[in-house]
């Protein structure tokens, strides 16, 4: 199951950041909710074998990059980073508010390509329908 | 603006130290001042990270001033994480140039070795993104991240970065004021215990105490502050698009440059702010002291040892001079007066221009001071 993330955008440069931020790190400009798909690349991964206190060692965490440039730092699975590398497509699974990525699984890939599509789905959509309006309107003008 | 002048420097041996921090802060003040031949500064500037959490005292300039007899010495403290030294000397810079007052005492210190380490690297560690933090991210960790990136690119590998470790700890150990004095190979760097994988043990400089000062003054005196500046960043790493350049130390540095009126080829030598071995190789591309890609190559070729081209961490670098958070800044300038006066002993290298860097926070507020003797 892919996890809606909540997000954030600054109006002004477009930046996104997740979690959301009451105002853009760039721009003193209040940031307009948003949300992202729970996929996404690692940028970066590290495992650390004395953890601060009250995380369970080996604590995996990773940086990834979601959809359109935002970046998100998460835990790993426990086993989950032998063989993993930088520029591979993750999951990302909430458990109990705390956000892991995880190897993407068939299934998830059908739905994050669903997914996209459906954006592109509904911009194509909406192109189809200015157009058909305006055909419309020029029929109108054209007959008066 | 007026010229500044660097008068005198001073500063305790740095490691385990069982005296109080306010001691060590006047330790280093006394020699500073006696080296300016001033027994009292018109004011005093002063840099300490967490005094609060390490050793429970706050309204710390004024506890400062009034401990080594500067009651009525109008005092301020400045704070920028673990660069709060390099800041603390931008703010007495700027009261000199100002013309606000004739001479200035600036020292930092920190007292840390009396706390556990998983409780210091819990405080240090509350200068990063509060999210961050709630998945477990200190600064090791977050240098780990960093480190795995670099190593992704051609030209660095374990090897470079261990090296820098190998190469500074052998600095140190001609260096009487550091924290260690015993040279390391490769081999035991690259064997070290992993801490945040990749990056092992001998790749993190070590929790120390101590304190550097120096006197700055309008007055002519062997070497000039040619160019001060700072340079910032996202608090959160994930704000960032770029992990294996920090923006805050390009930024410091085309500031500090351009103040001086000079270029990255003018620098005879350098003290780099290596607190995780990697970030010294990471700032020689920054501030642009060797080409993009080549910090590797140039740091296994010996070009950055003591006796290379250009020299860095002399001293030792914070990687083995030690770390003492915010008297780490000044202890970076002091080391290069040393240097530009000829007073380093068995560590001289030769020059006319030093630069020093600080990285406070992971790297969200950082400065490059230009020094040049005269």
């Amino acid at each position: 199951m892919i996890e809606t993330i909540p997000a954030s955008r600054c109006p002004r440069c477009e930046m996104i950041v997740a979690p959301p931020a009451p105002y853009c790190p760039h721009h003193p400009v209040a940031m307009i909710p948003t949300t992202l798909p729970g996929a996404g690349v690692i940028v970066s991964f590290t495992t650390l074998h004395s953890p601060p206190e009250g995380f369970k060692s080996p604590l995996h965490i990773a940086l990834i990059e979601l959809e359109r440039g935002a970046r998100f730092v998460c835990h790993g699975a426990q086993t989950e980073t032998r063989g993993l590398k930088l520029g591979a497509t993750v999951a990302i699974e909430a458990l109990d508010n705390v956000y892991y990525f995880s190897h993407l699984g068939a299934l998830d890939r059908a739905r994050l390509f669903w997914h996209r599509a459906g954006h592109a789905g509904d911009r194509v959509n909406a192109i189809a329908r200015s157009l058909a309006k305006r055909a419309w309107k020029g029929m109108t003008r054209g007959g008066s | 603006m007026r010229d500044v002048w660097i008068a005198g420097a001073g500063m305790t041996r740095i490691g385990k130290r069982s005296e109080r921090l306010q001691a060590l802060m006047t330790e280093a003040s006394l020699a500073a001042l006696a080296v300016a031949g001033i027994e009292k500064p018109d004011a005093v500037v002063i840099a300490t990270m967490n005094p609060e959490e390490f050793v429970g005292d706050g309204n710390f300039a004024s506890n400062v001033a009034t401990y080594m007899g500067f009651a009525e010495v109008p005092a301020l403290r400045i704070e920028t994480a673990t660069s709060s030294g390099a800041a603390a000397l931008y703010a007495g810079f700027a009261e000199v140039a100002a013309g606000l007052h004739r001479t200035v005492l600036v020292v930092g210190g920190e007292k840390m070795t009396h706390l556990s380490t998983p409780r210091v690297s819990e405080i240090i560690g509350r200068s990063i993104d509060a999210y961050e933090r709630s998945y477990g991210a200190t600064m090791p960790a977050l240098a780990g991240l960093i480190t795995r990136a670099l190593m992704a690119r051609h030209g660095v590998g374990l090897r470079e970065i261990s090296q820098v470790a190998v190469k500074n700890h052998a600095h140190a150990a001609r260096n009487p004021y550091a924290h260690f004095r015993e040279p390391v190979t490769i081999e035991a760097v690259m064997e070290s215990r992993v801490v945040a994988d990749p990056l092992r043990l001998l790749h993190c400089c070590p929790i120390s105490d101590g304190a550097a000062a120096v006197v700055l003054t309008s007055e002519r005196a062997a070497v000039r502050i040619a160019g001060i500046g700072q340079g910032t960043d996202t608090l959160a790493v994930r704000h960032r698009h770029e992990l294996t350049s920090f923006r805050a130390t390009q930024a410091a540095a085309r500031a500090a440059f351009q103040m001086a009126g000079l270029g990255p080829e003018r620098v005879d030598f350098a003290e780099l702010h290596d607190a995780f071995a990697p970030f010294e190789l990471i700032a020689l591309e920054d501030i642009g002291l060797v080409p993009p890609g080549k910090s590797g190559g140039a740091t296994l070729d010996g070009e950055t040892a003591i006796d290379g081209r250009l020299p860095i961490n002399p001293s030792g670098g914070l990687k083995a001079r030690g770390h003492p958070l915010a008297a780490t800044g000044i202890a970076q300038v002091v080391e290069c007066v040393w240097q530009l006066l000829g007073r380093a002993e068995d560590r001289q290298v030769s020059g006319r221009v030093a630069l020093a860097h600080s990285i406070g926070g992971l790297a969200t507020n950082n400065w490059v001071t230009l020094l040049e003797a005269q």
